[in-house]
């Protein structure tokens, strides 16, 4: 284990990276208030099924749906798909945690435990990602509707999760010196400051987004789905 | 098109949009990430697998396109890295037009799929929405539309056509069950029910209406028809027009109002029930502040409460349940069709996938009025014919009535031997009538009376003898006469004026005015003058003054003592009755 005493550049690329995490909360703030500028709407017919459901079931039914891979036909029967969504996105997690622990907590990043989960997940999210840009590329139905953002995206966000590796190992001192780490925390910077600016940012929405489908269809009785 | 037309276009388009960015509406737009799950859920995909356009999250890309181009912070300033563009031509117009309208029913099966929750369905509609006000849509779009805007249904039947209609249906509906009370009533306020239908019923299958109506008699339901505002789709769902939308409900509401019915019953379709029910009063602006309910819920309450009896045995074919998108994804209808259909089939099969992840008819969002898209529209339909084929099912039960022309169609095409019915010819065919409540209320209701001899005449006596007046009462009553008595000729007249009776029976030999000074008074009167009067004396010496007065003489002439047949028969002669056939 090794002690966190960072250089003077890697110190400073640190501050850039609490700055950066700064203003991109400021611009999702910023982010949140525009769209909540624009009109909201009320159901103004009566209740669908009253009985068994209303739109606050709906809203925590679409919330949760996430979870419930069952609850969709499209990742029920794309199950292999669902979980590489899954493993991707705890990978952004854990590089993220990463990049803030390094610089608050390296012994816990060293445990081991937890130093295995993270190049675990890391190291599959990487993986996922070379598949998820092949995907892209090579399937015409995906390069019709992808824009530079969208492969530009999926790109940082696999290199960012191969630089995540390298960085874990730095943190356990398999790899030596502050340049790892300095590339990781700057490219994690450019990435909170991008995402707002990006398709990255559907996490803000995803919410939202959920929430008011789920809400209409609850007023209606649609959700939760009724099966046989 | 001149490019300055082609531009005011766009400036209307933006316009629009603007009106329609709701909180949930950008949400869609900015929530999409491209990821292609949505993909495997449309129907046009699923059969154009080689055409990357068939794909939802494109379709909705070409608002989006729209939208990232005047909204969205990347796409205003770097609009090619996040695909920002607006239509430049009238030929990227018609491409917009061929993407919303030909390619997509709006079905919303990308919606349920999309794990961000994007409501690309929505957008479609949006889309076509946006088109629409430019005038770009396809002339099945546009002629139907017009139709509903100016004529008041989106089929164009006119008032005296559906009027028509409905009596036809009547007088089959009451030769069917043998009751004149069968009749469908028309704008008849102060009912329980006020049911609405799509103008498909009255224009090409009346038989429904027909069968709705059997079922309402059976049900013993107070229940009516409107003149107007009877037509419960809406063509605005379909292409995108929130005014007509509003406007075509509205006119089902104010109708309902109007008659101060009870409840508004929406006869089975799947997108008149969705406009009407769900997203009317949104259009129109109006809280729901009264009952609306499909006539599904309407024919199992019916059941459930022991108002109409069925027999399941009547339908040993085997059928199948086709949900319709609207009912099922967009309003939550989907076990009450089943367990109606349980009730009136002994041979009921699923098909897969059902309920809120059934496909589509491939008739929907409009399909059935754009011609021009016929040929994808049943390619597409080979997933919805795979599915009917896998059930052996010789029926196909729908509560739609565009998927009944969707499904007819595909049926036809691909060649699959069945059937499609809806759930008010099936209940209709397997009512048990002897045990519905119309008959058990005409079990305690008293029978009619017979008809009488002189049912509904209003005949004043007068004779200042008692026993006579009853008498000739006795008589005249049990003839189904109403009777009025005067002693004298002074009550005669002043009665006489009071009642203005159908016929006068006068007593000549009376104290104080006699029947001939009554007599002479009462033809030299007017307004009394034409009433008949039938002398009945027991002086047959006063017929010759009687006669020989300068006045018309009376209709009849009768001696005491009198015989009941006899005094009946001659008020029958008098009235002019002997010619109508009793229905005793």
């Amino acid at each position: 284990m090794t002690a966190h005493e960072p250089s003077g550049l890697l110190h400073s690329v640190e501050i850039i990276h609490w700055a950066a995490l700064g203003v991109m909360a400021v611009v999702y703030t910023l982010r949140i208030r525009w769209l909540l500028a624009f009109r909201g709407t009320r159901d103004r017919q009566a209740p669908g099924s009253p009985a068994r459901t209303d739109a606050r079931k709906g809203a925590m039914y679409s919330l949760a749906n996430v979870m419930m891979p069952w609850s969709m036909e499209s990742t029920r029967r794309g199950f292999p798909f669902y979980v590489t969504f899954v493993l991707f996105h705890l990978g952004v997690v854990a590089g993220i945690a990463l990049a803030f622990l390094s610089t608050l907590s390296r012994p816990f990043l060293q445990a081991p435990a937890v130093a295995a989960a993270t190049l675990a997940l890391l190291g599959a999210a990487f993986l996922i990602g070379l598949y998820r840009i092949a995907r892209r590329l090579l399937r015409r139905v995906m390069r019709l509707i992808s824009t530079p953002d969208d492969y530009f995206s999926v790109t940082l966000l696999t290199c960012w999760f191969l630089l995540g590796v390298f960085a874990e190992l730095n943190v356990l001192g398999r790899i030596g010196g502050d340049g790892v780490m300095v590339a990781y925390l700057l490219l994690t910077s450019f990435f909170l400051l991008y995402v707002p600016f990006s398709k990255i940012s559907h996490y803000l929405y995803y919410p939202f987004t959920r929430i008011w489908l789920g809400r209409t269809l609850g007023h209606r009785g649609v959700f939760p789905l009724q099966r046989g | 098109m001149s490019a300055n037309e082609t531009t005011y276009k766009i400036q209307a388009m933006r316009e629009l949009l603007a009106k329609k960015l709701t909180r949930s509406v950008v949400g869609s737009l900015v929530g999409c990430v491209h990821c292609g799950m949505c993909n495997d859920a449309c129907h046009y995909v699923k059969t154009h697998p080689d055409d990357p356009k068939m794909t939802p999250s494109f379709k909705a890309d070409q608002l989006r396109k729209l939208f990232k181009y005047n909204y969205d912070w990347t796409g205003k300033v770097f609009p090619w890295w996040v695909g920002a563009k607006e239509p430049l031509t009238d030929a990227d117009l018609d491409v917009l037009k061929d993407i919303a309208f030909g390619t997509c029913t709006n079905c919303r099966r990308c919606t349920l799929n999309c794990p961000m929750g994007v409501d690309t369905a929505v957008l479609n509609r949006i889309m076509r929405g946006l088109l629409t006000s430019v005038g770009v849509m396809p002339e099945g779009v546009r002629v139907v539309s017009k139709d509903q805007w100016e004529i008041g249904n989106q089929m164009g039947v006119l008032k005296e056509d559906y009027l028509e209609t409905l009596d036809w249906m009547s007088d089959e509906l009451v030769n069917e069950v043998n009751d004149p009370n069968a009749r469908i009533p028309v704008d008849e306020p102060d009912c329980d029910v006020i049911y609405a239908i799509n103008p498909r019923e009255a224009k090409y299958d009346p038989r429904t209406i027909a069968a709705a109506a059997k079922i309402f008699w059976a049900a013993g339901e107070s229940w009516t028809m409107p003149s107007e505002g009877w037509d419960q789709t809406n063509f605005g769902l379909f292409s995108g027009d929130d005014q007509l939308g509003g406007a075509a409900a509205r006119r089902v509401y104010e109708k309902m109002k109007e008659l101060k019915a009870k409840r508004l019953v929406i006869s089975e379709c799947g997108h008149g029930y969705r406009s009407t029910r769900c997203e009317g009063p949104n259009w129109a602006g109006i809280d729901q502040d009264f009952q609306m309910e499909s006539s599904i819920f309407t024919m199992l309450r019916y059941l459930k409460e022991g108002r109409i009896k069925v027999d399941q045995a009547k339908l040993r074919e085997r059928v199948t349940y086709h949900d319709s998108c609207n009912l099922a994804r967009s309003c939550g209808i989907t076990e009450e069709p089943r367990e109606l259909l349980r009730a009136v089939a002994t041979d009921f099969v699923e098909m897969t996938p059902n309920r809120a992840e059934n496909f589509c008819c491939t008739g929907g969002g409009g399909a059935m009025s754009m011609s021009e898209y016929t040929p994808r529209r049943l390619e597409s339909a080979k997933v919805k014919a795979d599915q009917i084929a896998a059930t052996g099912a010789k029926i196909v039960v729908t509560s739609c009535h565009n998927c009944v022309d969707g499904l007819s169609d595909l049926i036809k095409h691909y060649k699959l031997g069945c059937e499609v019915k809806q759930l008010v010819d099936l209940v209709a065919d397997a009512l048990v009538i002897e045990e519905c409540a119309v008959m058990k209320k005409a079990k305690v209701v008293e029978m009619p009376k017979p008809a009488l001899p002189l049912d509904g005449r209003r005949i004043l006596v007068v004779d200042d003898e008692a026993d006579i007046r009853t008498f000739l009462r006795t008589v005249l009553e049990d003839a189904g006469a109403e009777v009025y008595e005067a002693g004298d000729g002074n009550q005669a007249l002043a009665q006489a004026r009071a009642l203005k009776p159908n016929l006068i029976t006068l007593d000549l030999s009376m104290e104080g005015k006699d029947g001939i000074e009554t007599f002479a008074e009462l033809r030299s009167e007017n307004g009394l003058a034409s009433i008949p009067v039938c002398v009945v004396t027991g002086h047959p010496e006063f017929r010759e003054v009687i006669y020989s007065r300068a006045v018309p003489p009376p209709e009849g002439y009768m001696d005491k003592p009198i015989k009941e047949e006899q005094l009946v028969e001659n008020v029958r002669r008098i009235l002019g009755l002997q010619d109508h056939k009793l229905h005793a």
